[in-house]
């Protein structure tokens, strides 16, 4: 049997006391690259925030490798949606992607040589070593994911969680971007993305969970991938084309 | 200059550099209004202070004040987190209510001391060197510099330590929070630094135009730098120069100390918006009128490139077929030919291999969308820029 990275149990959540997640109980195995899919507003970005505190739960609770997950940020890399920030930020993609290796330094401590040189890694890693100091404005959308992408590399985790990285980037950065997430799988790490593209889910992702405020299901894709569970979480009878 | 004279422009000066530093971190963060609602907001904090200490240099005074500066920021985000009323319109709610009460404590009880309504707008530089601090016989010179010295250290301390955790949950609030870098501690961190400052240079230059200090430095300085390092040190030079200039326009116009500054700093301000650079915007009129050049180019060598025939091909078909006015077609035409892409003979106009070159590469990446090519193409061929 393998380890249990993500545990969540009865996890609810609230804005204005309108629930926007409703007893989410998950089990993530290590070792997976896991979509979650459902309709807008479903709260597959909440689920995310919620599970690294980002926003706070009314109730229930969260454990990383079963300890709460502020004892294990150090094995958790985020990658925010690319809309979420300011990208006319006085700054460079070099800096940006410096910014993941802060939490290994913690509080005061200041990034160094050895900080630098993996950033310059995970930037080569993502094609983007020859924009590192281009202003981050600069960039097209598909290399501020890439950047983004960087950052989350850098930090060196055991679990990855990405909110919408296919959004607003061309086919070939998508590409790379799946790539480098199946090599993190490979290497053992456990990937978590918030996913838009039904039709990619089979080709891109072992596991999958459906959600729409309440958990659908979650398991295997070659499992639980189908009309029915589709169906469940979008309300019509959605008919994919499964590319399998 | 006059020993009075120096100590003024470094208590300016001080006071500049002080404003500047969290100014940055308000202007990147979206909340230049939230310094204006401070610096107002303020007031009641203040006159209850001097009622309870009968001093308006009291660290006690300085502490409590700023603590009004704090429960104003707590006030408007209750009052916008109720989803009824957007942050503007919160900050228009809270601070005028909370600076008149500090009209009104003024009005009734503070007339007959040192705290007038005119010093609590503008602020007297004038006299700040007056009021001094001694040991025993020995003069340890002007009070207000030694507040706002200490005020200043207190922000560079702060700023040195934690530059790192301000950038991080100033540009991406989730990912700082998510690192363990309370984006909640940081704000109001930042808040508090920002209310401490802003009452220690009440004194010096009142509640309207500390806003000015806090503001136009960091906007200014955003139009000339990426790079938020340089940023701060942009603001800290405008802050000062603006401080040292404004003292001597005052001196000769025989006007307000602070308001000399602030108009200082608003015509750095214009004269960075009109040319800077990148972003500023001569720059950005130019760029604009030159790629409208380029474009016009690039239609017009297609067009040749098109057409074989000569009636398509000559000069004055330009203006009735392509439709541009002659000075444009004359702008064009000649960047064509500077750069070797035409001939005219005869008022035929003809394709150089160079521009045939240039029109068939062109045409290669409009069609397969490739626009960013096109950019390094022109690079590489111009020789002259339209």
């Amino acid at each position: 049997m393998k380890k249990i990275a993500i545990r969540v149990d009865d996890l609810t959540v609230a804005y204005n006391y309108k629930p926007v997640l409703w007893d989410i109980d998950l089990t993530v195995p290590e070792g997976v690259l896991m979509a979650i899919v459902g309709p807008n507003g479903a709260g597959k970005s909440t689920l995310i925030k919620a599970i690294l505190g980002i926003i706070d739960p009314i109730a229930g609770s969260v454990s990383i490798y079963d300890k709460p997950y502020s004892k294990q940020r150090k094995l958790v890399a985020y990658v925010p949606q690319k809309g979420s920030v300011d990208w006319d930020f006085p700054t460079t993609a070099l800096d940006v992607v410096m910014m993941g290796t802060y939490g290994q330094l913690g509080w005061i401590k200041r990034p160094g040589q050895k900080e630098k040189k993996a950033s310059l890694e995970a930037l080569e890693k993502v094609g983007m070593l020859p924009f590192k100091n281009r202003q981050i404005s600069q960039l097209s959308g598909g290399q501020q994911q890439r950047v983004f992408l960087a950052r989350a590399l850098v930090q060196n985790a055991s679990i990855y969680f990405m909110d919408e990285p296919f959004q607003g980037v061309d086919a070939t950065t998508e590409i790379a971007i799946i790539n480098i997430l199946k090599e993190l799988r490979k290497a053992g790490k456990t990937v978590i993305v918030v996913h838009h593209d039904l039709q990619t889910v089979p080709e891109y992702f072992d596991w999958v969970t459906f959600l729409n405020v309440k958990k659908i299901a979650t398991g295997p894709v070659k499992d639980i991938f189908n009309d029915d569970n589709l169906t469940k979480t979008y309300g019509i009878n959605y008919k994919v084309a499964v590319n399998q | 200059m006059t020993g009075t004279q120096l100590e003024i422009q470094l208590i300016a000066a001080i006071v500049a550099i002080a404003c500047a530093i969290p100014g940055v971190f308000l202007v990147l963060r979206k909340m230049a209004l939230i310094s204006d609602a401070i610096s107002h907001s303020i007031l009641p904090g203040i006159v209850i202070g001097f009622f309870l200490t009968e001093d308006l240099n009291s660290p006690w005074l300085i502490l409590l004040a700023a603590v009004t500066g704090v429960i104003t920021v707590v006030l408007v985000e209750a009052i916008q987190k109720t989803g009824l009323v957007k942050e503007d319109t919160a900050i228009g709610l809270v601070f005028p209510a909370l600076f008149s009460i500090g009209v009104i404590l003024i009005a009734q009880k503070a007339n007959d001391v040192h705290l007038d309504t005119d010093a609590v707008l503008l602020g007297d530089l004038t006299f700040a060197s007056f009021d001094r601090i001694s040991l025993g016989d020995i003069d340890l010179g002007p009070k207000s510099l030694w507040v706002m010295g200490i005020i200043l250290s207190i922000t560079i301390g702060l700023l040195v330590s934690f530059f790192k955790e301000l950038k991080v949950s100033t540009f991406d609030a989730g990912l700082s929070s998510a690192l363990g870098f309370s984006p909640v501690v940081l704000h109001y961190g930042l808040m508090s630094v920002s209310s401490v400052t802003v009452v220690g240079a009440f004194d010096a230059v009142g509640a309207v135009l500390v806003v000015a200090l806090m503001i136009a430095p960091a906007a200014t300085a955003y139009l000339l730098t990426s790079d938020l390092k340089k940023m701060i040190g942009l603001s800290i030079l405008f802050g000062v120069s603006a401080a040292i200039i404004g003292y001597w326009m005052a001196h000769l116009l025989d006007a307000s100390i602070s308001g000399s500054m602030t108009t200082v700093l608003g015509v750095i301000f214009l004269m960075v918006y009109l040319f800077a650079p990148d972003k500023g915007l001569i720059a950005v009129m130019y760029r604009q009128k030159q790629q409208r050049t380029e474009v016009s180019l690039l239609t017009f060598l297609l067009h040749l490139n098109n057409h074989t025939e000569e009636s398509e091909r000559h000069i004055n078909h330009l203006n009735e077929h392509i439709n541009w006015q002659r000075v444009r077609s004359q702008t064009v035409l000649d960047l064509a030919q500077k750069n070797n892409m035409i001939t005219i003979t005869d008022s035929i106009v003809e394709l150089t291999s160079k521009g045939k070159e240039f029109t068939d590469l062109a045409l290669e990446y409009i069609i397969t969308n490739k626009d960013e090519k096109i950019e390094h193409m022109k690079d590489d061929f111009f020789l002259f820029r339209g």
